[in-house]
């Protein structure tokens, strides 16, 4: 059977069970739901959380160097150990987590394939334990860019024609679904996608039990079908980024492709810009089928996320 | 010396809650959190049914939340079922129908919209999910008003 470009970046349940208690590997929690971790989590893991503790209380922007150094430490993260993240919702946040740690150029990153599902599926005990890990000495390198796609970034290699994946719904796509009736806007003042970007919905990367499909199966998607390219410089966004850093990870670890950035600013940003290009529809250009009244009526209806 | 004007019971209600919550840390807010959100009663029969016909999901939310806001003799109640996955929402959701049950229509409607911020849990959840269980407050008075606007 085909493997993973990179397999060594997966691990299963059964090696995380294993090493939960290595001193070399910390287990890394990460979810939409920050009670589940209360709730329960792996025993000896800690928790980092995408908003409280990755992001900037100020700017919107991740940590700074100094802070991503101190989370480490206190986290009980050496710069030579192996980070394992999961988490839940099919493991958005842990992939989000692991960007980030890629972002200040941690080495040794991987993904508990399945998350808290496959966790759970697997019959393995969750932990209610306090973590109280030991502090450690970290030292972080300046961000690693060669991951993050900033805005003007974005916009060059859009006008330069190249390959842009946005893995929001069909409807966050089409421009069909901004806000919902009642409802201030929460997002962005424009509906659409930036031209030229494929629309591969980032759910369509994982199976029912949270693990990744198949390499081949992941093949005839982003490959074959999107006709995207392993060695093209390629762009993936979603709303917040978070949904993108999960497809950013299938691309560059699991397919291998060489140069893949995640555009963190996501819809959150590009739908609020002055003078950015944006399409409606359901193509790539932006051609597409009219909207119909049952498109809509789906729209309505469908419980596509809004705050992330 | 002034009379303190008088707190309607919602309010009571919602300051010893708040009381509860305020010195605690971060992990014991969410742990005080998942009690409440242990304690919301499974729907009934009834409500199960309904659920399959009547389009009363928050579309805003990720998680399947379904809420029934109402009002019968003026006074005000809040039903509703919570994907265990969100036990946060769950939890948020559960102290919400506690400190609007069976109290006056008009005292729940004015249910204030930084009760997050007051009970400390908005630095612990950060700011988008904040403003998604804030929009629940807002999604609950509404349907209270509308209950409370129907009534005969």
């Amino acid at each position: 059977m085909a493997e993973y470009v990179h397999p060594e970046v997966l691990v299963t349940t059964e090696w995380v069970a294993e090493h939960a208690a290595d001193p070399k590997v910390r287990i890394v929690e990460s979810n939409e739901d920050r009670a589940l971790y209360i709730q329960g989590h792996i025993p000896g893991a800690v928790e980092i959380d995408w908003q409280v503790d990755l992001q900037d209380q100020v700017r919107r922007d991740y940590i700074d160097r100094a802070g991503f150094e101190k989370l480490c430490r206190t986290y009980g993260i050496s710069n030579d150990t192996t980070v394992v993240f999961y988490g839940d919702k099919n493991n958005w946040w842990a992939c989000y987590a692991f960007w980030v740690f890629k972002l200040y150029g941690h080495p040794d990153c991987r993904i508990m394939n399945g998350g808290r599902k496959r966790w759970d599926l697997d019959g393995r005990a969750w932990s209610t334990d306090r973590v109280h890990p030991q502090q450690t000495s970290y030292v972080a390198p300046e961000q690693d860019v060669s991951v993050r796609a900033l805005r003007d970034e974005v916009l060059k290699h859009q006008k330069a024609g190249r390959a842009l994946v946005d893995v929001r719904s069909p409807e966050e796509y089409s421009g069909q679904r901004l806000h919902m009736p009642d409802y201030p806007n929460e997002g962005a003042l424009r509906g659409g996608h930036i031209p030229g970007a494929v629309n591969v919905p980032w759910v369509l990367s994982v199976n029912d039990d949270g693990t990744f499909k198949s390499v081949k199966e992941l093949e005839k998607l982003y490959t074959k079908e999107s006709r995207l390219k392993r060695r093209s410089p390629t762009v993936a966004h979603c709303r917040i980024g978070e949904r993108s850093s999960l497809t950013w990870f299938v691309l560059k670890y699991l397919l291998g492709f060489s140069n893949v950035r995640n555009y963190d600013g996501s819809w959150m940003e590009w739908g609020n810009c002055v003078g950015v290009p944006v399409v409606k529809g359901t193509e790539p250009s932006g051609g597409s089928e009219p909207h119909g009244v049952a498109d809509a009526a789906r729209a309505s209806v469908s419980p596509a996320p809004v705050h992330a | 010396m002034h009379d303190a004007p008088r707190m309607t019971s919602v309010e009571t209600r919602l300051n010893s809650i708040i009381s509860e919550f305020a010195d605690l840390d971060g992990r014991e807010k969410l742990e005080l959190l998942l009690d409440f959100a242990n304690r919301l009663p499974p729907l009934s029969a009834t409500y199960l049914e309904r659920k399959a016909i009547e389009d009363r999901r928050v579309h805003e939310c990720q998680t399947p939340v379904f809420l029934w806001p109402e009002v019968t003799a003026g006074r005000a109640r809040l039903v509703a079922e919570v994907a265990p996955e969100a036990p946060t929402v769950k939890g948020f959701v559960a102290l919400l129908a506690e400190a609007i049950e069976d109290q006056p229509a008009a005292e729940a409607e004015a249910l204030p919209d930084d009760l997050l911020e007051r009970m400390g849990l908005a630095e612990v959840l950060g700011i988008l999910r904040t403003r998604g269980l804030r929009s629940i407050v807002g999604h609950v008075k509404r349907g209270i008003t509308r209950q409370f606007n129907a009534q005969p």
